[in-house]
């Protein structure tokens, strides 16, 4: 009996101490899902309109982006598998001028999260641009300027390979690395590298690219 | 009557005029230093984060204010963050959904707001301990205080790194930019020298 009463004054304590913070955390919680619910269309969109503007300007002849029905996983340089949306790039006369697809991985300060576009062919690259990423400013925030993303245009569809020391205008599988953010660097190269040769070879695997080669 | 309105009126005024200038949470007090270190190289971002702050101020007070009575004092900084997390989620939210450029530049910032120390201190200080009214003017007060603290830092060192203000040209074609000012070290030195000055203004003593 002492016991049992014992029991009841311990809950009726922790009642008596918590019943506010639970109340709080409930309507708290209530409130976050209800803004998160009526925002997050809305934010989905802003994505989805951020994409379309960093594609379209790495694929200027894009006009519409249809997503792939085939579904491609890849293996990410963390070694899990992930899904992939891979979107085909349509000019206004309705043809397939390019891929692009998400793709993501470590970076020096935070995870880097790239859109990446190829050509039609899947034979080279159209450039990439960032959509997120916590590099250091002034060094590794230098992955989103002109001058290291433009030696990714026109690059081999493949694997790529980073250098310090080499002519950045020169188009071809070696990129030259950022001064003093070796490491940002080395994670876009492999983030592109991974991504592009996995997604490459899946196509290839079922006949998507070479769909395109008999348009 | 009116006699005792003014007397109403005075703590009132001075809740509110304590955030702009004598207990300014940035000149003052010396709280709040991450975002006004890091989002002020232009005063658009700057003015963002202060508005973000007035609106998590505000809310937390209000609600700090309503249950005062009821916080268990060993629970009390567990309910103030609970709260102020709430209301920085949804600033943020609301910055992604309609602002989404503005809430790239000031990146992980807005959830930083979190602990920003102004906000806990106001709640632990004030809203605690005062009544709903008193504690609506200090969260205006000290978040209009630490908005245009912002702005103003922001303004001197935009203006040196870019010539510009609000993208308005205000320095001669002549004047040559100070990248650095747009750096972090700009933002040190630009305030340790209005800090200097406040205190010089003030008379007060290191």
């Amino acid at each position: 009996m002492a016991k049992k009463d014992f029991q009841v004054s311990r809950i009726r304590h922790f009642i008596e101490q918590s019943w506010l913070l639970i109340t709080a955390s409930f309507f708290f919680g209530l409130l976050i899902a209800v803004t998160n619910a009526g925002l997050s269309p809305r934010i989905e969109q802003n994505k989805i309109n951020k994409r379309n503007r960093l594609v379209g300007a790495l694929l200027p002849e894009a006009k519409n982006f249809v997503s792939l029905d085939t579904e491609i996983e890849i293996e990410s340089l963390q070694g899990k598998k992930e899904k992939v949306e891979v979107y085909r790039a349509m000019s206004a006369a309705d043809e397939c001028v390019g891929w692009s697809f998400n793709a993501a991985g470590p970076g020096f300060a935070d995870r880097i999260e790239l859109v990446i576009a190829v050509d039609a062919r899947f034979e080279k690259l159209a450039g990439f641009d960032v959509l997120s990423s916590n590099e250091t400013p002034g060094f590794g925030d230098q992955i989103k300027y002109d001058y290291y993303r433009d030696q990714f245009k026109g690059a081999p569809a493949g694997a790529l390979k980073l250098v310090s020391i080499g002519e950045p205008g020169t188009i071809d599988s070696q990129i030259v690395a950022i001064s003093g953010a070796t490491v940002s660097s080395e994670a876009v190269v492999e983030i592109v590298s991974n991504s592009v040769t996995q997604i490459k070879a899946q196509m290839q695997e079922k006949g998507i690219i070479g769909h395109v080669k008999q348009q | 009557m009116s006699s005792s309105s003014d007397a109403k009126a005075a703590p009132y005024s001075q809740t509110l005029l304590a955030g702009l200038w004598r207990e300014n949470p940035v000149f003052r007090l010396l709280l709040g230093m991450c975002p006004t270190l890091a989002v002020t190289a232009a005063v658009k971002p700057a003015f963002t984060m202060g508005c973000c702050v007035i609106f998590v101020l505000l809310c937390s007070n209000v609600i700090v204010s309503l249950m005062r009575n009821l916080l268990k004092p060993h629970l009390r900084i567990l309910m103030f963050t609970l709260t102020i997390a709430t209301f920085v989620t949804v600033a943020d939210l609301f910055l992604k959904a309609f602002l989404p450029r503005m809430s790239e530049t000031l990146g992980p910032y807005v959830p930083l707001i979190i602990v920003n120390c102004i906000i806990i201190c106001r709640a632990e200080a004030c809203a605690s301990k005062n009544p709903l009214v008193v504690s609506i003017i200090d969260a205006v007060g000290m978040g209009v205080g630490f908005t245009l603290t912002l702005c103003v830092l922001a303004a001197v060192r935009e203006l040196l790194a870019t010539g510009k203000v609000f993208e308005v040209q205000l320095m001669p074609e002549a004047f040559v930019p100070w990248a650095a000012m747009s750096m972090p070290v700009g933002a040190f030195i630009t305030l340790g020298l209005l800090l200097g000055l406040v205190n010089a203004a003030t008379g007060k003593k290191a």
